[in-house]
């Protein structure tokens, strides 16, 4: 090793917390990156705290101060400053990586002791190759210094059914991150994939968005519920596509209520929710209370803006819900995109929040059914895997939600989608209020900045690695900065994430020119 | 009127419906005085049907033209002519028809479309043309929108192809659109290619219309109709606005349906449950549909005896049997559907998947080299036959093929 390259050598510690001496002027940051060679492998070894160490004691350190502050006139110095003052690195191993094979194992050893160290190089991250169907999430980050070279690509197939987390607080850059990994979705067929989009984001219907990719007339859909721009389709889904267990989970329903509703499905089937709606609440079927009746109808009214026109006929007021002609394929169509591998994107920005929860319902319990179905008859394997994208995740997988209410289709899918090939991108503010237990399944975790040290326990305890020394450094992440903790990953890997705009001009569509040739 | 589809029956009595219910929709039109005709597509089955065919739509087009009628017409996806070489193009050339689409492209790469004025009714009226898979999309993405949006005066836009908003079942699949691509603010829209009649209207779409088959131009068409889908055309009153949409029924023949279930069942019960249904009806000048569908318990589906259901209702009298066994399985033996990167990669996992289904004493029959045996066969089976080669000299090159594949000496046999 060059001796100019070194920037630190082991001191002493141990496993887990190993000290280093930083060589002056190399200014090591939380959550560097360095490299130290060992017999036949490398370890890769990550910064998580900083401190000072001297070799005078503090007394006289502060005396020293206590000169230069109060006396004013004597500028006092160490002599050879670099020997007795420097920083202490604490390091923890994250990856061995055996030089023959390439091979990337969990360190269970020390670096010997008095090694030197240097930061990381792209030419030590050569195992970070992208492979068939996978997606990029970011290049590999140092510190605050990005490794070009070093893209960090993802299997697919494999994180999406095993569900995946994005925790951040806002302005951290969670839509750029999602926006990203859809782009990448959008390269092949492998991933199918609901997007419930509530501020409308990802299309880019304004700027640039997932609409600018060159595979999005194959590969993506996008549904709004007015004024689709040309190409796009209209999200309008017929009253006749709801069932009663579509609001489980999502309304509070009384039992009582609950009941009526059923009653009404059972006898009216498709048309239960439109006759439940026009009748009268004193004329209601099968001994149901007007009252209950009245309140049913209340908050159906309020969570699907449904409204009666003068002809009587129930109208949506932000023109999802149809009680006539149109939406009838509008589920189905969905749901046979994403069996197709395709991104399907809803603009659910003009609905309220159970509104949006209700249409990903309907829609989402669809596929699972499907997708179940194909596992009986051994059709799965042929299916691409699909995953349900939904933002702020506590509202249906949330421990209110799930202690208060029935299960919903979120929550299933959380449990027991991976079966299945059914997988759920959740993204949150606060992970805190998700179960453990369905915190600990979502195997892959893209964790963006978080100030919340509550926020930012839940997450450490539940990673795929240890994270329990990166507290500090999740919180220090800057905007576009994540740790990427998953199964699928050796170690926990600092990333930084490239700014979409950046993507698209690289990669996005070019406008042809030349005339088209018409008949 | 909409995807008319001439020529499209192969069977003489529907035929003879087909032509039928063509010239009384054509009579009505003349006994009505309608200002002019719009077919959205699909007129003719084939860009250039037999001469049959040409000899009765060219009379019936002859009156037309002489009632003072124009007719304005796009291509379906189905009488489409790149090269404006079909019965369309001749039609048009002797002005008995008018094509609707006028696009030239522009620099920029987008299309303009112009409008063509109905010179009696003042009527502004533009179109596209269905096109072969997926080549619709790209035309209707690269049209001048705004140039189109923004003509004023009364507008109708001709355009042949599905709308997705505008499904009605799922089943519905195949080339459908998002309804954002068709240009805005028309005053009514003519569709072609759904052939179930179908008028909505949208935001910015004050009436899309689909008329429908006339009569039958898929097979399913037909049992569609023997389930009592009405077929016709329809009749528009307008001013500066839509004042009404009136669907017109044409009438076309008398059918009769048998659906048999037979899910779970054995094909000697299938077979006695469609001959106790046949003896039930008086098929006699009747288009008969029979439907077999289910997967069965025991039994190939070619147990199911259609040939003899077949006889005995053409000896009632039966105008046309129409037989449909296609969502018939057998669980005894049924082809799986397989997956793949590529055509080969497909063959092999449809054979690989469904081999084990198969039950032969000859063991080369089975396993991987059963696999290789019927991929070899195939390839020898889908040969084209070559250009100046006669019939007879094909169908010899063929069954040499195939023998050798299966190591059968012809000259043994």
């Amino acid at each position: 090793m060059e001796e100019i390259s070194v920037v630190g050598q082991v001191v002493g510690g141990k496993f887990g917390d190993i000290i280093i001496r930083q060589k002056s002027g190399s200014n090591l940051e939380i959550g560097d990156l360095m490299v130290s060679e060992e017999n036949g492998s490398y370890l890769i070894l990550q910064v998580f705290a900083l401190e000072y160490g001297s070799q005078i004691q503090d007394k006289m350190q502060q005396m020293m101060s206590g000169v230069n502050l109060e006396q004013g006139i004597v500028d006092a110095q160490f002599f050879e400053p670099e020997f007795v003052n420097y920083v202490l690195a604490r390091i923890k191993p994250l990856a061995r990586v055996y030089k023959e094979k390439g091979e990337v194992k969990i360190p269970k050893s020390l670096p010997s002791f008095f090694n030197k160290l240097r930061l990381i190089t792209k030419d030590d991250l050569k195992f970070l190759h992208k492979e068939k169907d996978s997606i990029f999430v970011g290049y590999i980050r140092s510190g605050s210094k990005v490794i070009k070279e070093a893209e960090v690509w993802l299997p697919s197939e494999d994180v999406f059914s095993h569900h995946v987390l994005i925790p951040a607080t806002t302005g951290r850059g969670k839509s750029n991150l999602v926006k990203t990994i859809l782009w990448h979705v959008l390269d092949s067929n492998k991933v199918g994939a609901l997007v419930l989009d509530a501020h409308d984001e990802y299309f880019g219907r304004q700027g640039v968005g997932l609409k600018d990719h060159t595979r999005a007339r194959e590969n993506l859909v996008y549904y709004t519920p007015s004024n689709p721009p040309a190409g796009a389709n209209r999200l309008t889904i017929n009253l006749q596509s709801i069932r009663p267990e579509h609001f489980e989970g999502i309304v509070d329903f009384s039992d009582a209520q609950f009941q009526a509703i059923r009653s009404y499905f059972w006898k009216q089937r498709d048309t239960w929710l439109t006759t439940l709606m026009l009748t009268s609440p004193e004329a209601a079927e099968d001994r149901i209370a007007a009252a209950t009746m009245g309140v049913i109808q209340r908050k159906l009214r309020l969570i699907l803006g449904l409204v009666k026109d003068e002809e009587g006929h129930l109208v949506s007021k932000h023109e999802v819900f149809d009680s006539a002609t149109k939406g009838f394929t509008t589920v189905d169509d969905i749901v046979k995109d994403i069996e197709q591998g395709k991104v399907v994107v809803l603009d659910t920005s003009r609905l309220g929040d159970e509104a949006e929860l209700i249409v990903g319902n309907i829609i989402a319990s669809k596929l699972f059914e499907k997708y179940k179905a194909y596992k009986a008859t051994g059709e799965l394997t042929r299916k691409p895997v699909a995953t349900v994208v939904i933002e702020e995740a506590p509202r249906v997988i949330g421990v209110d939600v799930l202690t208060t209410k029935n299960d919903n289709i979120y929550s299933t899918i959380a449990k027991e989608g991976r079966k299945f090939k059914v997988g759920l991108t959740a993204i949150t503010q606060l992970s805190s209020v998700i179960p453990r237990s369905i915190l600990a399944n979502m195997n892959t975790k893209i964790i963006l900045g978080n100030e919340m040290k509550q926020e930012r326990e839940a997450i450490i305890s539940s990673a795929s690695q240890d994270l329990s020394e990166d507290d500090k450094n999740i919180a220090s992440l800057d905007k576009g900065e994540a740790i990427i903790t998953s199964i699928f990953v050796p170690f926990a890997m600092p990333i930084k994430i490239p700014l979409f705009e950046d993507i698209v001009r690289e990669k996005g569509v070019l406008t042809q020119s030349g005339k088209t040739k018409v008949f | 009127m909409s995807d008319i589809h001439l020529g499209f029956q192969k069977h003489e009595a529907l035929q003879k419906i087909e032509q039928e219910v063509f010239e009384r929709a054509m009579d009505q039109c003349i006994s009505c005085k309608v200002d002019f005709i719009l077919i959205p597509g699909d007129l003719f089955h084939v860009n250039i049907p037999e001469m049959r065919v040409q000899k009765f739509a060219f009379a019936k087009f002859r009156q037309i033209y002489d009632a003072s009628i124009p007719v304005y017409v796009v291509y379906g996806s189905h009488d489409f002519s790149p090269v404006s070489n079909s019965v369309i193009d001749l039609l048009a050339e002797v002005g008995y028809i008018t094509k609707v689409t006028k696009a030239t492209s522009l620099d920029d790469g987008r299309i303009k479309l112009d409008f063509l004025v109905d010179e009696k009714t003042g009527v502004k009226i533009a179109g596209l043309s269905g096109l072969k898979v997926g080549k619709d999309r790209e035309y209707y993405e690269k049209l001048d929108r705004e140039s189109l949006e923004a003509e004023s005066g009364f507008k109708i836009f001709l355009f042949h192809g599905g709308i997705s908003e505008m499904k009605t079942e799922s089943g519905m699949d195949g080339e459908n659109m998002p309804l954002s691509l068709l240009p805005r603010n028309f005053d009514y829209y003519a569709g072609g290619h759904m052939h179930k009649f179908n008028s909505q209207n949208f935001d910015g779409y004050p009436r899309i219309v689909y008329p429908g088959a006339l009569f039958a131009g898929y097979h399913s068409d037909l049992e569609d109709n023997a389930k009592g889908q009405k077929r016709g055309f329809v009749l528009v009153e307008f001013e500066d606005k839509i004042k009404n949409v009136e669907f017109v029924e044409i009438q076309n023949t008398h059918y009769k349906i048998i659906e048999v279930n037979a899910e779970n069942r054995m094909a000697e019960s299938v077979n006695k449950e469609l001959q106790d249904k046949i003896r039930e009806i008086d098929p006699a000048q009747q288009v008969v549909i029979i439907k077999v569908q289910g997967e069965m318990t025991k039994g190939k589906t070619a147990d199911v005896d259609i040939s003899a259901i077949r006889d005995e209702l053409n000896q009632k009298g039966a105008l046309v049997v129409n037989i449909n066994k296609n969502q018939l399985t057998s669980k005894e033996y049924c082809i799986t559907e397989a997956k793949g990167a590529n055509k080969e990669e497909i063959e092999n996992n449809v054979f690989t998947e469904n081999i084990g289904q198969l039950r032969f004493e000859q063991k080369n029959l089975l396993g991987e080299s059963g696999v290789q045996l019927a991929k070899k066969l195939l390839a020898g089976l889908i040969q084209q036959k070559l250009e100046n080669e006669k019939t007879a000299d094909y169908n010899a090159r063929i069954k040499e093929n195939a023998f050798g594949v299966l190591g059968i000496d012809t000259d043994a046999s």
